[in-house]
């Protein structure tokens, strides 16, 4: 199996952690990477607003790069790079008179391309179950989360076709194989306010409000995250939330690539877990009943 | 072309499947700063309503996050509907009724033609500046690129790829 990596923006920037941790993970694991060759931004919600086939060619771009590479699966992090590669390809798959248009404007073909996948497809794939549970290195059992899974992880279930849209449970059970509690709540799927962050932060922190809560009523620690966009919100916008609040809530936000990172031994430089702005270390080291 | 067969071209979906449940509006996170309800979206389409709806705030609030066209019990898609209607406003020349988001668009794809990727911070920038919020995140920004999480544009511009599949996407879609 050759699998192709396509960080997109967020993770050469603001979401760094995200990056280091993903790749120091799949290394421990044996799954070896290959990053996309000369890959484009996915062109999020701004290309498909200027015109369909651009909005169709910058996904696809990437999507055609990966296919013309021999990658078996492209594995694309972020969730908003993850939904507009699955969208653009079903929509040249489904039409072919729309895909000729496109291959003419990249000069490459898009036959039965590779699909794309986040990895938590990959690592709650059949048979790795056991793997991770023997290598658990570092003992989380009292570490409380909620996982929060954001909007396009598994919406809309015709485009994503991975876990539940409404109820997703991958990062449930990769997590509790190692042993960390998660706790159900209700905010899997609510959606973070994304980019409004940048545009009217006060939505960003409207919505973000209301994940905290449904976070903490459960009894929370930590939040666990898949998602460039839903983890710099809810790391960047505790401070304005806190102020309307009227208390402090200093709730660490983690990936899931550095919770299982840490569970499974590895350094904590490697999973850049000193670049939050919450500093999760205090809450990781409370938790860690043995160390390695 | 009638509005509604322009806005089918473009999202590929069919709007006249939609039965007006509300399914769209009663999940949608931004429903309470929209003017027209999703729903009433979808309807306004099939009445013809061109003006209502490529003058409404709704179509550039619509953040994207699908809840929408997860939830529709006829399978449309609201949210690429919204985004066709995007597409024709700015075709018709109609300024984005909300203008920060148009300025982060339009600043989004600017910063992709330089580099094919976008840089974060700039793109940030560039949207408070043109938005008047320039030195509203400016402790935010201190606080990121302590830790590694800010960093200087790529140099150099290595664009060249996505500035042709640009210029030929939008002119054969002018065609």
């Amino acid at each position: 199996m050759r699998y192709g990596y396509y960080p997109g923006c967020s993770l050469e920037g603001i979401s760094a952690e995200y990056d280091e941790s993903i790749r120091s993970l799949f290394k421990h694991l044996g799954v070896v990477i290959e990053d996309l060759p000369d890959w484009i931004c996915c062109g999020t919600l701004a290309a498909p607003s200027m015109g369909r086939l651009l909005g169709l060619a910058t996904p696809l771009w990437n999507v055609a790069r990966a296919k013309q590479a021999g990658y078996d699966q492209l594995i694309a992090p972020c969730s908003a790079c993850l939904y507009h590669f699955k969208h653009a390809a079903k929509r040249v798959a489904e039409n072919p008179t729309l895909r000729i248009e496109v291959e003419a404007l990249l000069d490459l073909p898009l036959t039965s391309p590779p699909p794309t996948i986040h990895p938590l497809e990959l690592l709650t794939a059949d048979g790795i179950e056991a793997r991770i549970k023997q290598s658990v290195r570092r003992d989380l059992s009292d570490l409380k989360v909620v996982c929060y899974y954001g909007c396009h992880i598994s919406r809309p279930a015709a485009v994503m076709q991975f876990d539940d849209p409404e109820n997703p449970k991958s990062m449930d059970r990769l997590l509790s194989w190692v042993g960390v509690q998660v706790l159900d709540w209700s905010g899997k799927v609510d959606c973070c306010g994304a980019h409004y962050s940048l545009i009217k932060p006060d939505i960003v922190v409207d919505l973000c409000q209301g994940l905290f809560k449904s976070a903490l009523e459960v009894g929370a620690e930590a939040i666990v995250v898949a998602c460039p966009m839903c983890h710099a919100n809810l790391d960047t916008r505790q401070g304005e939330i806190a102020a309307r609040l009227g208390r402090s809530l200093n709730v660490p936000v983690l990936y899931f690539s550095q919770v299982l990172g840490y569970a499974l031994g590895l350094p904590v430089q490697s999973l850049g877990l000193k670049r939050h702005l919450v500093d999760p270390l205090p809450l990781m080291l409370a938790k860690c009943k043995t160390s390695v | 072309m009638a509005f509604r067969h322009e806005i089918e071209a473009l999202s590929g979906q069919n709007v006249n499947l939609c039965f007006q449940c509300s399914k769209c509006s009663a999940g949608c996170p931004l429903v309470d700063k929209m003017d027209l309800k999703p729903a009433q979206v979808m309807h306004s389409i099939r009445l013809g309503r061109e003006d209502a709806v490529l003058n409404s705030q709704t179509i550039w609030l619509c953040l994207g996050c699908e809840t929408c066209s997860a939830r529709c019990p006829q399978q449309v898609e609201p949210a690429a509907v919204m985004n066709a209607a995007r597409i024709l406003a700015l075709q018709r020349g109609i300024k984005p009724t909300i203008k920060e988001v148009g300025i982060y668009y339009r600043g989004f794809v600017d910063n992709m033609r330089l580099n094919g990727k976008i840089h974060d911070a700039s793109v940030v920038g560039v949207t408070r500046l043109l938005a008047g919020h320039l030195f509203d995140d400016l402790p935010l920004a201190w606080k990121l690129f302590t830790r590694g999480r800010l960093k200087l544009p790529p140099l150099p511009l290595r664009g060249g790829g996505f500035r042709k599949l640009y210029r030929r996407a939008l002119e054969r879609e002018a065609r």
